[in-house]
């Protein structure tokens, strides 16, 4: 009979364990309270001796994988247990306290729910004896009395007066997907931001001369492709913001493409076509791919192979732009930059009040994997190469 | 202030007034090690008189602390046990003191020492149980485990608070004086907590009043990842209770025989209404801190590595097998004895389960009341609900 060792809370509140080594192959006959594994939690490296001796049938996770608190982390067999499939599991003499989850609690013996939970319940008029509880033991939650409330709300649906003059709209398509994104960006996330002023005196004047030399190329020079440009030379000195997060991995993957999408609105809502490469692209390049995307966007025929898989997103309102925003996350991405409108303001220069061209921007970032020391150096380094924009011809390609 | 004076007196003070002023010696005893067996188990002072028999006895409790602390680590990490902080190479601190008082004195541990309580009687079953919270638990396990406390052996129950041991060993003694009582208390605290607060107040009063208490630091070098070069910048632990007036003392903490020498005559002292002491045992954390605690991170393992030669158990094993008071044999059957006995014990306990989840309504308040008594029923009937 298989014994399955679940990884219990070694820590105070653990949720997961890395494996770092395995002292024991599967096949090996072990004594109890041998030592086999060695495992790395947020706080120590441990070794866990085994509960039981027995055949060492199943390691469930590789080294360098992580175990959750729970989980079945090796599969013990007796001694002459050749099997490695192992058979239905009966606990047996289980340590009581070992944290199996309580999975197979005899029929709910009664209603578990908490203090507040019971006063949620009453206040939802919602029968606690009716439901069956998803937390731990089989406990009813809060989430599991607004369920049964929403569903009960959904047999039986109230009838919802009319009012002359409002107008229903179908919440679906594009506008639905946003809706989801967005969730599931605020759900996931721990986002910050962050706002920055720039000084484009500079940029303004550089922009205004390359445009009158761009004339006859037909294409309209924004500012936008300086943006990217800039955003683009700050990616590679703090490359840890052009990157997404692989939690099954249980990795950071640091991207060395850059594909800027730029939030745009279409006539459906916000759609993020992307400039794939913008590191491979001079700025008359950029120029004409920002107009053929914004040409796409504003007439609703932006091509699929324009969305997705950017790295690293750029939105900008251009003349409506704002003073600032906390713009929400590209999901899986970790950081968005808002870049606002450009506008004449007094400034400080010189210790005199003089009339710049002032913006700012907000940077929006994903506090797992960025700290705000490293949001505000990438900041500080677009608004460095904005101020001087002759720097972006330093590195540029 | 030309020449040295021979009494340390505090300036400011009148000289007509009897001070108790910190001579040399007693700088050299808070200052210095007193060691009665070595490294290497030799003996280099007069042994106390001991009998065969307690001589055992004490090797015994500090053995047990050491394959019980084994156990409770395994079955910590298996998740058999919530938690667990051990004592190893810490025992000889905690046995000379439980070995130095009679029965109606207290002893209030503070982190490691709760084979002190076994040894003055606790029940292993007893710690076992407290340990699993399980069935038997008298408290059902809603204390940390290894707090355990006990009114019957006067073990005055683990608080997690550092230092908060000071105080409350001090107004134990304080109370067993003002009933007219011979009680004594020891009262442990660590280095670290020699930085709190407590600690100060606790000796300051005790001394001012002469409370008949015994304060041992268990100076095993690190708090958690803190080293004692930043815990204090005195030339040692002991010599800040001279500051306080009380007699202290800097002994080696891995030699069992010299502390229970110094430990033994400051109870006495205080018996005999001549106030508290100060002992700090020298001695060293072999493992971790807790089972969230990696001290790979912040410690040397050489460090480690030249601690472990200095084990309590093994010069004071050397030093019983070579008197022929407990050879190596002795030894290593007692050792066997003692595991199985624990091995056994930890099986009772295990199989006894967990306490019934309506004891949660127990204990909640001296008198029942009816809101409690309406939960339960509550309880009670859901229960029933559930199970037909």
């Amino acid at each position: 009979m298989a014994y399955e060792f679940r990884l219990p809370d070694i820590g105070e509140g653990m949720a997961e364990a890395e494996i770092v080594r395995w002292l024991v192959k599967e096949g090996d006959v072990l004594a109890q309270d041998q030592p086999m594994v060695e495992i790395m939690t947020d706080k120590a490296t441990v070794e866990i001796a085994a509960p039981r001796g027995g055949r060492v049938l199943d390691r469930c996770f590789a080294e360098g994988k992580r175990c959750p608190v729970g989980e079945v982390l090796v599969i013990i067999g007796t001694a002459d247990d050749e099997d490695r499939t192992p058979s239905p599991v009966t606990p047996g003499p289980t340590p009581p306290f070992a944290t199996a989850p309580v999975a197979s609690t005899p029929a709910r013996e009664s209603v578990l729910a908490t203090p507040a939970v019971r006063k949620l319940a009453r206040e939802m008029d919602v029968d606690l004896t009716t439901l069956t509880g998803t937390g731990p033991g089989g406990q009813i939650t809060a989430e599991d009395v607004r369920t049964a409330k929403v569903s009960a709300g959904l047999v039986a649906p109230a009838p919802r007066p009319m009012v002359t003059g409002d107008v229903r709209i179908p919440f679906r398509g594009v506008r639905r997907q946003i809706a989801e994104h967005m969730l599931r960006t605020q759900r996931e996330v721990a986002q910050f931001t962050y706002m920055e002023e720039v000084d484009a005196t500079e940029l303004v004047e550089l922009r205004n001369k390359a445009e009158a030399r761009l004339a006859s190329h037909e294409v309209k020079l924004s500012y936008l492709p300086f943006f990217i440009r800039a955003t683009v030379e700050a990616l590679k000195k703090q490359p840890q913001l052009n990157a997404y997060l692989d939690e099954k991995a249980g990795e950071i993957v640091q991207r060395h493409e850059y594909h800027i999408g730029l939030a745009a609105q279409t006539p459906e809502g916000l759609m993020v076509p992307v400039i794939r490469h913008a590191e491979r692209r001079s700025l008359l390049d950029l120029a004409r791919e920002v107009e053929r995307l914004a040409t796409a966007a504003r007439t609703g025929h932006v091509s699929p192979s324009d969305l997705g898989g950017s790295t690293f997103t750029i939105t900008s309102l251009g003349a409506l732009g704002g003073l600032s925003a906390t713009p929400i996350i590209n999901y899986p991405e970790v950081a968005i930059l808002a870049v606002h409108k450009i506008a004449k303001r007094p400034a400080v220069v010189d210790d005199k009040i003089v009339i710049r061209e002032m913006m700012n921007l907000s940077l929006s970032v994903d506090h797992r994997m960025v700290d705000g020391h490293d949001a505000a150096k990438f900041v500080a380094e677009i608004k460095s190469s904005l101020e001087t924009p002759g720097l972006l011809f330093l590195e540029s390609t | 202030m030309a020449e040295k004076p021979t009494s340390k007196v505090r300036s400011g003070q009148s000289q007509a007034e009897s001070v108790e002023a910190f001579s040399d010696v007693d700088e050299a005893r808070a200052t210095g090690l007193r060691q009665i067996l070595d490294e290497n188990g030799l003996a280099l002072a007069a042994v106390p008189t001991l009998s065969a028999e307690e001589l055992v006895r004490m090797y015994e409790g500090m053995l047990r602390g050491r394959l019980l602390d084994e156990h409770l680590l395994t079955m910590q990490r298996q998740g058999r046990i919530g938690l667990h902080l051990d004592a190893c190479g810490q025992e000889a601190g905690v046995i000379a003191a439980a070995h130095a008082l009679a029965a109606e004195d207290y002893f209030v541990p503070a982190l490691r020492e709760a084979s002190a309580a076994l040894y003055r009687g606790l029940p292993l079953r007893t710690f076992l149980a407290q340990m699993l919270g399980n069935a038997n638990d008298l408290g059902h396990g809603r204390q940390t485990p290894g707090q355990v406390g006990s009114r019957a052996i006067h073990h005055v129950i683990g608080s997690s608070s550092v230092a908060a041991q000071m105080p409350h060993a001090t107004g134990l003694a304080w109370a067993a004086r003002m009933r007219g009582e011979s009680t004594v208390v020891v009262g442990f605290v660590g280095d670290g907590g020699t930085s709190e607060d407590d600690f100060q107040s606790g000796l300051n009063f005790a001394a001012v009043f002469k409370a008949p208490v015994v304060f041992v630091c268990q100076n095993n070098q690190w708090a958690i990842s803190t080293p004692l070069s930043r815990q204090t910048a005195a030339r040692s632990i002991a010599i800040k209770g001279l500051a306080f007036g009380v007699p202290s003392f800097r002994v080696d903490g891995n030699d069992v025989l010299a502390l229970y020498a110094v430990i033994k005559d400051a109870v006495e002292r205080a018996r005999a209404g001549r106030g508290p002491s100060f002992i700090e045992a020298v001695t060293y954390r072999m493992g971790a801190h807790g089972p969230t605690d990696d001290p790979s991170r912040y410690r040397d393992p050489a460090e480690t590595a030249a601690w472990q030669r200095k084990d309590p158990l093994l010069r004071y094993g050397i030093w019983l097998d070579a008197q022929k008071i407990l050879t190596t044999e002795a030894q290593a059957a007692a050792r066997q004895r003692i595991d199985e006995e624990i091995r056994a014990a930890i099986a009772v306990e295990e199989a006894a389960g967990p306490p019934p989840t309506s004891s949660l309504f127990d204990d909640v308040l001296a008198e029942p009341s009816w809101l409690l008594d309406e939960q339960r029923a509550e309880y009670l009937r859901a229960r029933k609900r559930g199970r037909s």
